[in-house]
């Protein structure tokens, strides 16, 4: 059996405040991730993502449930587990007057590192991110994806054994997002655990091995990305341009989902015959693809709300 | 990867302080407020310089509090940083210590420079240099707990600024830091013997001889007031860093 890097059990969040109605932001969120495992956590803006991330992180108290990194009791004894952990902080900055050098290096310090780690570790982190022509200069001077990239060096340079990464690659181009990618990867290879929540869902298909949906501080699904496409209804998606109006006749078929001038029918592969007859028949300009994970993710979160109203 | 605390601390004190450094311009300006008071008591009463320039000293390490409460806020609120340093093997304590004296070394300068001027201008005795060390390393102790307490309470950077010059000017000018207690009227003393830049102030002023006169009794209130309120609130802030390095 695999060592459970997190185990979280019905973990539970409500936030209290005076002269508002209590917040219930997760409302028991329970999650196994395995050591060397990369999952991604989705779930639309205020889902309870952070949240989440920022109990199993040791930064917030829950109001319920456990947690345990590595077999250690992360809400009871915090302590235990924080040199286990490296976090990226959503919407987290480097100091602005540091270089990205000094940023990564002095944060492998303050962890306990010795120099010469310390040095080696962060210009091979600076190097993954791509970092080194920039080392250099002050992250004031740097756009807002070249910051990202230095806290995203910043944390993989520890090579901490469970690292939480909370949006990390916002604000970056595609090229750097994919260095981030690779980073991660190789990370999980030499046996690191990675936890990370992210709004791009290519990127959460190419990444995590396994995916959590959360929607109203609950699970709402958890597996592959197959197998969330699965159950969004079928594993190809066909575009019909000016699909509008086959609209009614197209319904039987599968998911219809309204793009521009396109409607997609998310369907299953033995009846997108039926669907490219019917669009040849009405001179509309057909393609066929695989559904993406985003198509899934709306058709899973999206029947999810139409259900709870 | 078994954190040794100190070496921490000192790491995380040492990029505080290369952070601080870049603020050259914030600490230059540090010295303003000392810089025109004294000027103030050269041109109209020469014979207070000697009060005006140990108030100088202490106001300036006075005045950390505020930057450490600035610093620790702007890190918190605007970078996120703290989250970052938390879910780590750095300490709690250590964060805090290390942040407290990352900005006492980058301010450090200024308080040579008038350390300088005493020397020159009404040079210390032994014994007063030796109380005026240990006051104030009370002071830093009382002001940076007390900045970085400040620090954890607000979620937005504009509504601590306000708290930052009135507890300066609160602490720093308005108690006889500046200016000899003897100005003040009787009834007052208890409790400017019980502020601690004050205190602090009067009993380099004691020791020194001559510059005030104060009872046995009173310098004991004086020195026992600073040295546990210095204590009593850097003890609690030890225990505040440690609770507010996890939300509730």
């Amino acid at each position: 059996m695999a060592e459970e890097a997190l185990v979280a059990e019905d973990v539970r969040k409500r936030y209290v405040s005076r002269g508002a109605p209590p917040t219930d932001a997760l409302r028991g969120v329970s999650l196994r991730i395995d050591k060397g495992e990369r999952v991604g956590l989705l779930g639309r803006n205020g889902a309870g993502k952070t949240t989440f991330l920022r109990i199993v992180s040791t930064l917030l108290i829950p109001s319920s449930g456990s947690v345990r990194v590595f077999g250690r009791d992360a809400i009871a004894d915090p302590d235990a587990v924080r040199s286990m952990l490296a976090v990226v902080p959503q919407e987290g900055k480097p100091f602005f007057h540091l270089t990205p050098r000094e940023q990564v290096y002095s944060y492998l310090r303050a962890r306990g590192f010795t120099r010469e780690t310390a040095r080696f570790r962060s210009e091979e982190a600076l190097g993954q991110m791509g970092l080194m022509e920039i080392a250099d200069r002050l992250s004031i001077t740097l756009s807002g994806g070249q910051r990202q990239r230095t806290m995203v060096a910043t944390v993989i340079a520890t090579e901490a054994p469970l690292m939480f990464l909370d949006e990390p690659t916002i604000g970056m181009d595609p090229f750097a997002r994919r260095e981030v990618w690779a980073s991660l990867r190789r990370l999980t290879a030499k046996g690191c655990t990675i936890l990370l929540t992210t709004h791009y869902l290519d990127e959460a298909e190419n990444l995590a091995q396994r995916l959590s949906v959360i929607e109203r501080g609950k699970v709402l699904v958890e597996g592959t990305g197959e197998s969330l496409k699965r159950r969004a209804g079928g594993t190809i998606r066909v575009s019909i341009t000016g699909g509008e109006k086959l609209g009614p006749e197209l319904e039987s078929f599968g998911l219809l989902i309204p793009d521009g001038s396109a409607l997609h029918v998310v369907t299953s592969p033995e009846r997108v015959q039926e669907i490219l007859g019917l669009a040849v028949r009405a001179g509309l300009p057909a393609s066929v693809g695989p559904v993406t994970l985003e198509e899934a993710f709306l058709r899973v979160v999206g029947r999810s709300i139409d259900e709870e109203g | 990867m078994a954190l040794r605390m100190g070496q921490g601390t000192i790491a995380f004190a040492l990029t505080e302080l290369r952070v601080q450094l870049h603020e050259g311009l914030a600490i230059a300006t540090s010295m303003i407020v000392q810089v025109v008071l004294l000027v103030f008591v050269v041109i109209l009463a020469p014979s207070l310089l000697p009060y005006a320039l140990l108030g100088a000293v202490v106001y300036s390490v006075f005045q950390l509090g505020q930057r450490i409460q600035n610093e620790a806020a702007f890190i918190r609120i605007d970078h996120k940083l703290n989250e970052l340093y938390h879910a780590s093997s750095l300490s709690a304590e250590g964060y805090f210590l290390g942040l407290s004296l990352g900005v006492l070394l980058a301010y450090l300068p200024p308080v040579v420079i008038l350390l300088l001027l005493i020397e020159l201008l009404a040079p210390l005795t032994a014994v007063s240099a030796l109380v005026l060390t240990a006051v104030v390393a009370l002071v830093w102790l009382f002001t940076c707990a007390l900045g970085y307490i400040i620090s954890t309470l607000f979620r937005d950077m504009r509504a601590i600024w306000p708290y930052a010059s009135l507890l300066t000017n609160f602490f720093g000018v308005l108690p006889p830091v500046f200016y000899p207690i003897g100005l003040l009227p009787g009834y007052w003393h208890p409790i400017a013997l019980a502020i601690p830049s004050s205190a602090a102030v009067v009993l380099v002023e004691a020791a020194q001889g001559g510059l005030v006169h104060l009872s046995n009794l009173e310098i004991a209130y004086a020195a026992t007031s600073l040295t546990v309120e210095a204590l009593a609130l850097f003890g609690f802030a030890v225990y505040w860093a440690r609770v507010t390095a996890r939300e509730r």
